[in-house]
């Protein structure tokens, strides 16, 4: 550890600034945005646009959405990687092809798989096909609320790996005696299941779930491209309304919109970790 | 070895199962870039028919094999390619920026000690936990005074801050075994050489795998453009314009999203082993 003082400052100060110039200060100037008018004469309205965006349709129904998309792709995105990953792991050392592939949407540009996706749920398309075959009638997906699925499919599809990845790295790190030391005092698989590898991924298992719930809070790329820049009522999220806003230069509503979400992410996440402090006191 | 492989028919059969659902978007995409624009065209007007008799073809193969579409982008309209290259430039411009920042201040909040670390840490996290729907705001108004709206400044500048690299490289370089920058000074270097030869050279993977997560955020860019480009559609970079491409098909939208999916591949297949291990060695709870 150095302590010299004037070396940090020049580690420190680029990144520093930008923050502050871009984020900090910002975020705590825009307050006074969401509690005036926006009148040329800027009179200072105390909590009247919070008040009044609580009750702007448009608003509650982008909030609805994205919390709805987002409540729905996070557990989706947690369970299917604890499964592929659990998978993996019983395949160590080998499954890289696997594991490789399974990675590879995180990094590929989802903007180019419009084209594809558009193709496959078609009315016509490959997906109905299969939906036909199973025995349903077709679906016409790219209308109406059926338009969520093939946007959160699209969600999962790219952000599995990630999550895959972390989990592994959990799962790899368990000690293989632990399991042996399980086995010799007679726990068959389930009892392994929950008493050891459970206790050991909780944590990581949190850390997927808030970083799968922050990448969905923001979904808005995958409505974007299937659903156009003015989407059905049902795919309608929070970034197409602040885009709207944003459009009409209604600085106002864009920040009390902006501010009323960030509360609700916070309340959500202060929730989630309470719950994970208290689930691993209880399984130590 | 070979018992092993033959014990977890039913583990590799799901996989190979799931790793063809997710491989076949890419595939398909690759092979429909090389049908002829005249096939494409046909087949994606067969779209949106709601009759119940018909179905749309399924193409494994294209009548004519042909490069007619990557030539139509790459030389007879370049349009689109105008676009792929403002997509590299932003890319380009993005890295580098966090290049300059992200490394040093992440350095300055694992290995040194100052009063205010914790908060400004406190900060880069609360900052990361924020969806973008939230920290859009603060950067517009900045940009707005800074009268850099609808310039490519918009788009770049505040993402070379972004928090989650910070966070990221930051948890690494707090594992770092201490004994090795500290022989360093002893040998007589200084901080900034101690950066420099030991400190990056050996947070190689978490510094590859920001450069392919990075990339493949900014070569997916689409809410920061639509936002702050709305009046200049000249800059705007080649991910927003897969819906216009395809509302009318011009039959070479294929050759398109391949050769925007090429970089990405490319940089995937670079970083992998980065990726994974930088993951893997992170302290991130």
């Amino acid at each position: 550890m150095f302590t010299r003082k004037r070396a940090v400052l020049i580690y420190l100060l680029p990144g520093l600034l930008g923050l502050t110039l871009f984020y900090i200060v910002p975020f705590v100037g825009g307050v006074w945005y969401s509690l005036t008018d926006g009148s040329y004469k800027n009179a200072f309205v105390w909590l009247d646009n919070y008040r009044n965006i609580w009750k702007n349709q448009m608003f509650l129904l982008g909030l609805k959405n994205t919390l709805l998309l987002s409540a729905i792709c996070t557990p989706l995105v947690w369970a299917l990687s604890f499964g592929v990953s659990v998978l993996l792991n019983r395949l160590k050392p080998g499954g890289a092809f696997f594991r490789n592939s399974v990675l590879m949407p995180y990094l590929m540009p989802s903007s180019a798989m419009l084209l594809i996706w558009l193709v496959l749920f078609d009315y016509g398309g490959g997906v109905n096909r299969i939906v036909q075959a199973l025995g349903f009638a077709r679906v016409s997906w790219l209308e109406g609320a059926a338009l969520r699925i093939p946007v959160i499919l699209m969600f999962v599809w790219k952000n599995l790996g990630f999550s895959v990845v972390i989990f592994l790295a959990a799962l790899q790190a368990i000690p293989e005696p632990l399991y042996e030391y399980a086995r010799l005092e007679g726990a068959g698989f389930f009892r392994q299941a929950f008493h050891v590898t459970l206790p050991m991924v909780v944590p990581s298992a949190f850390l997927v779930f808030v970083l799968s719930w922050i990448n969905a809070f923001k979904i808005f790329k995958e409505v974007y491209f299937i659903g156009g820049a003015y989407p059905d009522e049902s795919v309608y999220t929070l970034q197409n309304y602040m885009n709207n806003m944003f459009g009409k230069l209604n600085y106002q509503n864009v920040t009390t919109a902006a501010y009323s979400f960030a509360l609700i992410v916070f309340a959500i996440f202060g929730l989630l970790f309470l719950l994970q402090r208290r689930l691993l006191k209880n399984l130590s | 070895m070979r018992i092993g492989r033959r014990r977890h028919i039913p583990a590799r059969a799901a996989l190979a199962a799931i790793a063809l659902v997710v491989l076949l978007p890419v595939f398909l995409t690759a092979l429909y870039s090389f049908f002829s624009p005249g096939e494409i065209k046909a087949f994606m007007e067969t779209r949106g028919s709601f009759d119940a008799a018909k179905w749309m073809e399924i193409k494994l193969a294209p009548r004519v094999f042909s490069l007619s579409q990557y030539y139509n982008i790459l030389i007879e309209d370049v349009s689109v390619l105008k676009f792929l290259i403002n997509s590299a430039m932003y890319a380009g411009a993005i890295l580098l920026g966090q290049a300059l920042v992200i490394p040093a201040m992440a350095y300055a909040l694992s290995r040194f000690r100052f009063p205010g670390r914790d908060l400004i840490f406190f900060a880069v996290i609360m900052l990361m936990l924020l969806p973008f729907q939230v920290t859009m705001v603060p950067n517009v108004l900045t940009l707005r005074s800074l009268g850099l709206l609808n310039s490519a400044w918009a788009v770049i500048l505040p993402i070379c801050f972004a928090p989650f690299y910070i966070f990221l490289l930051r948890q690494f370089m707090v594992g770092l075994p201490r004994e090795i920058l500290e022989a360093a000074e002893i040998d007589g270097a200084g901080t900034f050489r101690c950066f420099v030869h030991v400190a990056l050279p050996i947070s190689r993977p978490i510094l590859g795998a920001a450069v392919a997560l990075s990339f493949a955020d900014c070569w997916n860019l689409v809410e920061q453009p639509l936002a702050y480009l709305a009046e200049q559609p000249r800059l705007l970079p080649l991910s927003v314009m897969f819906n216009q491409l395809t509302e009318t098909s011009s039959g070479v939208e294929f050759a398109g999203a391949a050769l925007y999916i090429l970089p990405a591949l490319f940089v995937y297949l670079y970083f992998q082993k980065d990726i994974l291990s930088g993951i893997q060695l992170t302290e991130l709870k």
